[in-house]
Order: structure tokens, then C-alpha cells, then sequence
């Protein structure tokens, strides 16, 4: 029986692995940096540092270059069992196509941005100047359509013959899959879900990612960036909108493919996904901190969650207390406070509700890193627990 | 005062053939319109002010018409000596500015190529007319129409059809309400019986589905208890074990644990999302392989975003046997809020 080639070439860089101690460290060293502690800051860190050295990186070569190393190292990662594992799952083949895909829009739109600032500042006309962007419909649109309707339907066929698609039997309650994971579009919401209610993580913030993309040409009535490439002219809003995009929806897709492992553990890029890896995750309340925690360790107040009703308030009320106070500053008292100070030109420009606006959907998209660093700093469960309302933020 | 005998309202009568013959005598009357094999009066022909001064060549028109469809009202009108000389002398000279031919407009050189013979006509028109031309041949025309219609026919896009001097295409229209205005036919009915199953097809049908899928399924569901056999097997487990065995039960499952002093049946549906999380027992805890909830064998939740413990069903003996009634559970609300737990039906002491 002929060996199957990437059979062989696993096998190979098995044997290279074995024998030799620097890939192991290296490993090792991604694994440990892929922490989302670690991954999710570094990947906004390399985020942010693209956006400031924008007119560098998007030179062909230095892009090509950057792809080029990129892919040896996704390629690379191929050779290691584990990894090859994930990729080689016919779920996560839209993954690698979203990675390459997503990367090579961003490229391309910040290789015209840049293109367009450089010519601003020499007093150039933009590209789009002169570009007449209208087409005849036939031939020249209808052909082009008809030629990509036949390639992504080629693609698909082939596709679709060469993996079979992943169906699995009909659901047993005594064999899940471990772990069970949502189609790969879903893979950053379902990671939402490890730090909030489901309705939140699943209505809340789908609905305020949805409701929030279609307000935005009414919050934002900049003109500037309207019909032509840029980032110069617009840094703020489009770095705003790369973190959202960018971290917050396709590195939680990534971290939800490759990190989360059985049991809904985190798990490094090269290692193998054990069921039984212990992982201790005692979660904690603000509640505990405050009244538990704290006096324990300053010694200024009784510890105790409190038990009884009082003020007329019932219990869970006085005991979430805390929690309250802090979601009540963060929502409502700090945008004021902002207002006054660091957003002050702002508000002056859009006004009482269009800022009202603008912060309900930034602070929302600010909490989710905020609660997700603390999670993974701090084991920090909940701000708010009221089992009773299902009310847990 | 001489009196004028003039064409004070003009119309057209059911029968016309199209043949072009009165638009080209009194084009600014008369409008052929092959597409609807119709000849219309002009709107502004609807005014007596407009047809006044054209009376001879309505009056040429109507007996050119070689099927004699064409209809007026000659009323005597007094009029100066000037006015009767002119009005005598020249065949279809104008007299007002309103009387003058119309510019040939875009839908009417279209349906009458005979017009091209039409005599010379004079270059200025009365810019009322202009702009009631412009109303009804072109877009957007009810806005002129509001803005620029002439004194004295305001009044007339008010009218009802049926207070308009009648024409072709009333006519038609006329013909078609009466129509439908008779007895049923066979066909009527068939058509109702047609559209009333279309109706259903498209309409209850969805809405009985609609209602199926909204409505509980409670009648469908498996009896609530389940009969777990004897208690002597649940007496000889460890405390802090749990028996897995009835996990697959429909339509939810559950884990028979032993704690210290009581057996109790905890609910394999996580309180999260409603995950089933799976028995580790090397790491004494349940965990939820879609979210990562971890719960401590009795259920408490300690890890994940599990907001509540596992519920827990009512559980008795009867008998020897032990039951789990899934139709009442035991909701703790916290990990340490579990004092629903104590409840005498909540578990059966070891």
C-alpha cells in the first residue's frame, strides 16, 4: 500500500521534533505565549503596531515578505501532530480560508489607504480621481459575474467531493462531542458565552453588534473617507472598527479554533488535547471579593455575604451591591465623566443623544475585553449575580 | 350684440375606428391613440373657454368622422362685432390666446403620424395651456397641474369621471364596470374556488403549522417518573459518587449521586445553555464540554459561567424502589444558596 504523502511527511517532522530539542522549545514557547492572557493582548499589540506603521508593511514586497513568513509558519505548524489535527478537520477548513482571506483585505485596503495619504500630503490627486468606476453591463459585468459564478461553483464541487461534509449521528445525551464547539462563523460568540449569561453573550450583544453597524453612518456623519481609501484623515474610527472586527470578532474565531480544547479548556497551538488535563478554574463573584475577600485582607469590615433582608431591599440586592455600583459607574457614570473631559470635543460635535448613542455601543464593545481579562487574570466570575431576574453580567 | 352658435362641450361616442381623420382637423381637441384604439378628447378641450373659438373645426371634424362618433353642444354665445367679423372670416383663426393649436406633444406624434400635415400653427401658446399640456402628457404632471392650471379649470381633475363629458375611453371603462356588475358566472365561481385555495394553501396552512410549532408539546412528553430500581444499589455507592445509568432517559436525564447522608437525582442539563456536561471521575466534577462550566459532584457549579447549581428532581420510594419524579425540580440559586436541596421530597436519606 503506497503511504499516504502527508502521512509520511508527518512522520518525518515527528522524527525532526524528536531529535531535535530547539523546534520543542519553540513549541513550547507558542503554546505558553497563546495563553489568551497573553494572545488576545499580543495579537492587539501587533494589531496596533500594523495601524501606526501602515505606509510600510503594505509595500508589496514587505507584504509578500510578511505573507511569505506567514505561511511557512502556518504551514510549518502543519508538521506538528496536534495542530495538524485541527486544521485537518473539514470544519476548520473555512478557518484557514478566513485567516488568508481576512489578512488579504486588510492589505489591500491599507495598501490604497496608504497610497491615497502619501498622495495627500504631496498634493496629488487621489486614485479614485480618476478612476470612472462605472462598467457596461454587458458585456463587461454580466461576464465577469458569469466567470465567478462558474469558479465558486467549481470550487464548491471540488470542495464539497474531496471532504466529506462533517455529519455526525444523531445526538446522544451519553456520547457529546468534547468539546462541542458552534459552526466556525460562531466559534468568537460561543467564546462570549464562557464569560456571560446566554443572553447576553447570545442576544444582547449579536443585537448590538447588528443594531450598532446600522447606526453608525448616523452617529459618525464624518464625510471625510467617503468613496476614497484613507487612514490618515481617519485613524480613530478605523482603529476602533479593526479592534471590533478584528480582534473581537476574527482572533476569538481563531482563539475558539485552535485554543479552546475538551472540556472547553484552553489548550496551546502544538498540544495534545487531553480530556482529562486537570484545569482548576474557581470562579469568583465581586460579591465574594467585596465582602469576603477584601475584609479578609484589609480587616476594615465583617466578612460575610450578607443573608438578611434589610432597607426594604431583598437580599440580593444588598449582597450584589458592589457589583452594582461598578456597573452602574461604568455605564453611566464614566460616559459623563468623559464627556467633561478626554471626549469633550466630541460630544461637542454630535451632541446629547447621538453621544448617548455612541457610548452604549463603545462600552459594550469595551466590556467584553475588559470581563474577558479579568476572567483569565483574576478567575473573576460575575460583576452581578441575581440568579433570581437572570440577571448575571 | 351679434349671437355665435359655439361648440360649448365636445365628446366622443362609443364607436370610433382610429382613423386619425379629427386630429388632424383640430389637433389640439382631439387625441387618437392607437394604443388603446381610442380617440380622447384633449383635457383642456374639456373647457367650453377652449372650445368656444374652435367650434368650426370641431364642427369640420364631426362630420369628417366617417362614423359620426363625434358629439357637441352648439350654445348661442354673444359676442362683440369685432369678434363675429373675425370669427366669420377666418375658418379656425383664434380669437384668445387660449384658442391657438397645441404644440404636437410627445404622446401624440407618436400615435398620429398624419399630424405632420397639420397647418402652420402659431409659436406662442398661452402658458396655461403649455402647462396643462405638460400635466397630462408628462411626469410628475400633477405637480404643474396643482401649481400652473388656468382660472376656470380648476375645477375640472376634481370631477368624478362620470360629471365629464363622456368619450371613448369613458366609454370603455363604463362598458367593463357594467360587465362586472352582472350575475356570477361559472367562471367567477370556479375563480372563487381557485383563489379561496390559493388562500388556504398560502395562508392556514402556514398558520396551522405555525401554530403547531408554537404550541407546547407537553402532551408529548414521556412520563415524568421513572423507576429507578432498588434503593440498595444507591445505599452500597460511595458519597461523592455518582450512577450514570440514567442519563439517556427522554426527554432529560439524570445523575443519581450519593452525598453523605441522602441520594439525590440531579438533572444532566447545564444551567448555563443547556449543555450536557459529561461525568469526570477522575477530576470529581461534572464539566460542560460546550462552555466549560464545572460542577462539584453534588451539583454545586464553581467553574465557568454556570450561574446556578444542577437542578435537582423530586425523588421517593416506593417501596423498596426508588423514583425520580422529573415533573418537580429543586432551583438552587446559588452555590451557597442551596436550601431547596433540604427539602424532605428532594432527596431520600441513605
Amino acid at each position: 500500500m503506497p503511504m499516504n504523502p502527508m502521512r509520511s511527511m508527518l512522520a518525518t517532522s515527528e522524527a525532526i521534533a524528536a531529535e531535535h530539542g530547539p523546534l520543542d522549545a519553540l513549541k513550547e514557547t507558542i503554546n505558553h505565549l497563546c495563553a489568551p492572557y497573553y494572545f488576545v493582548p499580543l495579537t492587539t499589540i501587533i494589531l496596533m503596531v500594523g495601524l501606526l506603521t501602515y505606509r510600510r508593511w503594505t509595500k508589496p514586497r514587505m507584504a509578500l515578505t510578511l505573507l511569505f513568513a506567514f505561511t511557512v509558519f502556518y504551514v510549518g505548524s502543519m508538521l506538528d501532530h496536534a495542530f495538524f489535527l485541527i486544521i485537518k478537520k473539514p470544519d476548520n477548513v473555512p478557518i484557514t480560508i478566513m485567516i488568508f482571506s481576512t489578512l488579504f483585505c486588510i492589505w489591500l485596503a491599507f495598501r490604497q489607504a496608504a497610497i491615497n495619504d502619501e498622495r495627500m500630503t504631496r498634493g496629488l490627486p487621489l486614485i479614485e480621481s480618476g478612476a470612472d468606476d462605472k462598467v457596461l453591463v454587458w458585456p463587461d459585468l454580466v461576464f465577469t459575474e458569469l466567470i465567478c459564478l462558474i469558479l465558486c461553483t467549481a470550487v464548491l464541487i471540488v470542495w464539497a467531493i474531496l471532504l466529506k461534509a462533517p455529519l455526525e449521528p444523531p445526538a446522544n445525551p451519553t456520547n457529546i462531542p468534547n468539546p462541542s464547539k458552534a459552526p466556525w462563523y460562531f466559534l468568537g460568540l460561543q467564546e462570549l458565552l464562557v464569560y456571560f449569561d446566554p443572553w447576553i453573550a447570545g442576544v444582547l450583544l449579536p443585537g448590538l453588534i447588528i443594531v450598532g453597524l446600522i447606526a453608525l453612518p448616523y452617529i459618525d456623519k464624518n464625510p471625510r473617507g467617503n468613496g476614497y481609501y484613507t487612514f490618515s484623515q481617519r485613524p480613530m474610527v478605523i482603529t476602533t472598527f479593526m479592534f471590533g472586527f478584528g480582534i473581537m470578532w476574527i482572533v476569538l474565531i481563531v482563539l475558539g479554533t485552535f485554543l479552546r480544547g475538551p472540556n472547553w479548556n484552553l489548550f496551546g497551538p502544538y498540544e495534545t488535547w487531553d480530556p482529562h488535563r486537570p484545569a482548576a478554574l474557581l470562579n469568583i463573584n465581586v460579591a465574594e471579593v467585596f465582602w469576603v475577600v477584601l475584609p479578609e485582607k484589609t480587616g476594615l469590615w465583617k466578612p460575610g455575604v450578607p443573608t438578611q433582608a434589610s432597607f426594604g431591599l431583598p437580599v440580593y440586592l444588598i449582597r450584589e451591591a458592589p457589583g452594582l455600583f461598578i456597573l452602574g459607574g461604568y455605564f453611566f457614570v464614566l460616559p459623563v465623566l468623559l464627556a467633561k473631559s478626554v471626549c469633550k470635543k466630541i460630544y461637542a460635535q454630535i451632541g446629547l443623544i447621538r453621544y448617548a448613542i455612541f457610548w452604549l455601543l463603545m462600552s459594550w464593545m469595551m466590556f467584553v475585553p475588559i470581563k474577558m481579562v479579568l476572567r483569565w487574570l483574576f478567575n473573576l466570575k460575575y460583576f452581578v449575580a441575581i440568579t433570581e431576574w437572570f440577571f448575571n453580567i | 350684440m351679434p349671437t355665435i352658435e359655439m361648440v360649448t362641450k365636445v365628446w366622443i361616442a362609443p364607436g370610433c375606428i382610429v382613423c386619425d381623420a379629427c386630429e388632424t382637423t383640430a389637433p389640439s381637441v382631439f387625441e387618437v391613440q392607437h394604443d388603446n384604439e381610442t380617440c380622447i378628447i384633449r383635457p383642456a378641450a374639456l373647457d367650453m373657454e377652449f372650445t368656444k373659438p374652435l367650434t368650426k373645426d370641431i364642427i369640420q371634424s364631426a362630420e369628417e368622422c366617417p362614423v359620426n362618433v363625434i358629439k357637441f353642444d352648439l350654445t348661442p354665445v354673444e359676442v362683440s362685432e369685432a369678434e363675429a367679423a373675425a370669427f366669420a372670416s377666418k375658418p379656425s383663426a383664434p380669437s384668445a390666446p387660449a384658442a391657438s393649436h397645441g404644440e404636437p406633444t410627445g404622446a401624440t406624434a407618436k400615435g398620429s403620424p398624419a399630424k405632420a400635415a397639420t397647418p402652420a400653427k402659431p409659436k406662442v401658446m398661452d402658458p396655461a395651456i403649455q402647462a396643462l399640456l405638460a400635466a397630462t402628457t408628462s411626469r410628475g404632471g400633477h405637480a404643474v397641474l396643482q401649481q400652473g392650471l388656468p382660472e376656470g379649470m380648476k375645477h375640472l381633475p376634481k370631477l368624478s369621471p362620470d360629471q365629464l363629458p363622456p368619450d371613448g375611453r369613458q366609454q370603455k371603462v363604463l362598458e367593463k364596470t357594467k360587465a362586472e356588475a352582472t350575475e356570477p358566472t361559472r367562471r367567477d365561481l370556479m375563480l372563487g374556488i381557485g383563489w379561496a385555495a390559493t388562500a388556504v394553501a398560502f395562508g392556514a396552512v402556514p398558520l396551522a403549522a405555525f401554530n403547531r410549532f408554537m404550541a407546547p408539546n407537553v402532551l408529548e412528553q414521556e412520563d415524568p417518573k421513572v423507576r429507578c430500581g432498588s434503593i440498595a444499589k444507591y445505599r452500597a455507592m460511595a458519597p461523592g459518587d455518582v450512577n450514570e445509568d440514567f442519563k439517556p432517559v427522554k426527554p432529560s436525564g439524570f445523575w443519581i449521586i450519593r452525598e453523605e447522608d441522602r441520594i439525590c437525582a440531579v438533572s444532566i442539563i447545564c444551567t448555563h445553555l443547556g449543555c450536557i456536561p459529561s461525568w469526570l471521575p477522575n477530576d470529581r466534577k461534572f464539566k460542560c464540554p460546550c462552555h466549560g462550566s464545572g460542577f462539584k459532584p453534588d451539583g454545586r457549579n464553581f467553574e465557568g459561567p454556570a450561574p446556578r447549581p444542577l437542578e435537582r428532581f423530586k425523588v421517593y420510594l416506593d417501596g423498596d424502589e426508588v423514583i425520580v419524579d422529573r415533573s418537580r425540580k429543586f432551583l438552587a440559586m446559588g452555590p451557597t444558596d442551596t436550601a431547596v436541596w433540604n427539602d424532605p421530597d428532594a432527596s431520600i436519606p441513605a
